[in-house]
């Protein structure tokens, strides 16, 4: 700001400059791309508040952000991290309206059906609590109240929750307790259960537990950890104006949030792309061969090692692993067959691309191959000169920078918050098989002359079936997760999916394939209201995009026919609404022979007359039972 | 002791930015009521600018009572460490 300041501070004061002029020039995109490029999130609140407050004056909708409705609830001062929260969210793809309730009335504005939280009609409700909310105080010593103690303060938040849910059809955030960094007994608070930094611990695991689904937990206190619990609160602002944590960890919670929020909407990254030589390896394996690569031993070794395991349990909890490296092929893939200190192993890496192209072709090659947008893949590689080329000609790949020590590669990665989730089912841990599969069927194409021919050499089976408990956590992800294949947008609970069944002449099936290669899973969830008269409506459709192209859709179209004869309707309804990432089905009743009966801005209607005996559609998949 | 006149300067740099207009012009009795946008929130704002820009932590009563320019300029000629 002063003359004798370095040059840091006049950089920002310059590229805000910048940024305002480009604003000026009506150039939204390029200024809100100035704007990111300045603050990390763990930059301070000075800094943090500048750049998100000229944000502010970017017009969203020129972004192509999607719109999300957000309030906040707290018992202690937000106003200043709003901006900064907008500021986070907007780098994830949405532009928030927040609205934040008056200072210190969670439970009345929650309790209260005609308070503003109501009218305000929120996508997410964030119950912004802390632990000085959380009433666990038992006397030194403890006793038998303990467990009684904790279930009370957690039935306090879930009374809450069941209003919040009867009243609005939103996604509730909830805080957890930060931890205080002292308490009056010291190392002592940590050995027994009565101490109030062991209440909140315990409180901290039932809520937890007690979250259903619509409820996710905000681990505040892993943010505060993670911030530095000494100086997560700064005392002098909380006496002042009861800010309950330090300015400057703004950024880190508002990224934090906006990652977590992205991924309940189903916009956290699905797979990981990774190069090899001094990625996966030290050492270049065309140069240095099998026995000259650094892997399991030495320092380096070992940091490499652990990375692959790092990688490994990402795999295991459901991201899909690729490689794309410049090698030759036999090279690339020889320490995966041989190095005994491999972690990782071939049948890991659902694709894996090693030849001399550029990384960006190999990658939208990789998207492809998948089936997957090219905008949920993280891109590793230790080479600045490949980040860079992926930076800029597939702008929205994620490609962190990567640091040049492995012992921080992991460190790296996890800071990015990539692959945030609010949900995991047994299904997640196949799901790499399932892309595997899936890859391997795309070889196996190129040999066959003709589609039909290859379809048949798959051998597909379909189970399907009604909703029963076993399948439910699975069907309601589908309906939540699916962006492409989905052709209302709708979203139903558990509970709600659940209610749907129940109904009079409603019916919700559920579709399984396998076939020679392996299982794909429950891929398909269909939501049949039979409740009009002689009619159908197909209230939800979604499917996984990995099964397209297989028939699945017209074996789901005679199983509908079917459903229909057999509830004595003569007409079936679809309908299609579009989204930012569903432009895929728009044609999909067309082509399945509907009529299209209306077009209202877009929202279109679909319409099957269905003759006495209907013809089936070609279809290779065949009913399991 | 700190130039009184160059804190003057850096802290009106420090209101340019923060009130997002270069045409105020510092006074020792100016008080939040004569700079439009100067309400407890961006106080907030302001104060923490200034703590950072000068290196001082300002005491919880401090920033309370910081609502005169005046007062706020003897706190940085004493305290000031950059």
């Amino acid at each position: 700001m002063s003359q004798q300041d370095g040059a840091p501070v006049n950089s920002l004061k310059n590229r805000l400059a910048a940024a305002k002029s480009a604003l000026a020039d009506g150039a939204h995109k390029e200024a809100f791309l100035i704007l990111t490029a300045l603050v990390t999130p763990g930059d301070d609140f000075v800094n943090q508040a500048r750049v998100a407050k000229l944000s502010l004056s970017i017009n969203q909708t020129l972004l192509g952000l999607q719109p999300i409705r957000i309030a906040l609830l707290a018992s202690t001062t937000l106003d200043h991290f709003s901006d900064i929260l907008r500021f986070w969210l907007a780098q994830e793809g949405f532009a928030a309206d927040l609205w934040i309730a008056p200072y210190d009335t969670i439970v009345p504005t929650i309790m209260d059906e005609g308070s503003d939280l109501y009218s305000f009609r929120p996508d997410i409700v964030w119950i912004f609590t802390t632990h000085r909310d959380v009433r666990v105080d038992v006397a030194a010593g403890g006793g038998s109240e303990v467990q009684e103690v904790i279930a009370a303060a957690v039935a306090t938040n879930t009374t809450l929750w069941q209003t919040i849910q009867h009243r609005l059809s939103c996604v509730i955030l909830q805080n957890n307790a930060d931890i205080p960094a002292g308490d009056p007994f010291g190392n002592y608070a940590g050995q027994v259960e009565w101490t109030r930094r062991n209440m909140l611990r315990r409180y901290n695991l039932s809520l937890g537990s007690a979250a259903p689904f619509g409820v996710v937990i905000f681990d505040l206190d892993h943010v505060a950890a993670n911030f530095g619990r000494a100086r997560w609160v700064d005392w002098r602002y909380w006496y002042h104006s009861k800010h309950a944590f330090t300015f400057d960890a703004c950024g880190t919670l508002a990224f934090h949030a906006a990652r977590l929020i992205a991924g309940l909407k189903g916009c956290a990254k699905k797979a990981i792309v990774l190069d090899l030589d001094n990625t996966l390896w030290g050492g270049v394996i065309g140069d240095d061969g099998l026995s000259g690569i650094k892997l399991g031993n030495g320092a380096d070794g070992e940091a490499f090692v652990d990375f692959q395991r790092y990688v490994l349990t990402l795999k295991q909890r459901g991201i899909i692993l690729a490689v794309c490296s410049k090698n030759e092929e036999e090279n690339a893939k020889e320490p995966f067959l041989k190095h005994p200190d491999m972690v990782l192993k071939l049948e890991d890496i659902a694709v894996f691309r090693a030849n001399w192209q550029n990384k960006a072709d190999n990658i939208c090659d990789i998207a492809r191959i998948l089936n997957i947008g090219a905008d949920s893949l993280v891109f590793i590689d230790d080479s600045p000169l490949e980040r860079n080329l992926v930076r800029e000609f597939m702008p929205m790949v994620a490609v962190p920078e990567l640091p040049e020590d492995p012992a921080r590669y992991v460190q790296c990665i996890e800071e990015h918050c990539y692959f945030e989730t609010v949900s995991f089912s047994p299904e997640d841990t196949e799901r790499a098989a399932y892309y595997r599969t899936n890859a391997m069927r795309s070889e196996l194409v190129a040999q066959f002359t003709n589609v039909a021919e290859y379809l048949r050499s798959l051998q597909m089976v379909s189970e399907r079936g009604n909703l029963n408990p076993l399948l439910l956590p699975r069907m309601a992800q589908l309906i939540n997760k699916s962006n492409q294949f989905h052709l209302t947008g709708t979203r139903y609970s558990e509970v709600e999916l659940q209610a749907c069944a129940n109904r009079a002449q409603w019916l919700v099936r559920y579709y399984k394939l396998s076939d020679r290669f392996g299982d794909n899973g429950l891929i398909s969830v269909v939501v049949h209201n039979g409740s009009i008269e002689h009619t159908v409506v197909i209230d939800t459709w979604v499917m996984s995009c990995r099964v397209l192209g297989r028939t699945m859709e017209e074996f789901i179209h005679n199983d509908i026919i079917e459903i229909a004869r057999g509830m004595d309707c003569h007409t079936v309804i679809g309908r299609y609404l579009p989204s930012a990432k569903n432009k895929l089905v728009a044609n999909l009743y067309s082509r399945l022979g509907f009529s299209q009966v209306s077009d209202e801005g877009g929202v279109t209607t679909w319409c099957l007359e269905m003759p006495s005996s209907p013809q089936p559609l070609e279809t290779f998949i065949t009913s399991l039972g | 002791m700190n130039d009184r006149s160059a804190i003057i300067n850096r802290l009106t740099d420090v209101f340019h930015d923060i009130f997002d207009d270069t045409s105020i012009k510092l006074r020792d009795e100016m008080t939040a009521k004569d700079v439009e946008e100067w309400d407890s929130l961006n106080h907030i704002n302001l104060v923490l600018a200034v703590e950072k820009e000068f290196g001082v932590l300002l005491n919880a009563a401090e920033v309370g009572a910081l609502a005169n320019v005046g007062q706020m300029l003897d706190l940085l000629v004493a305290r000031a460490t950059k």
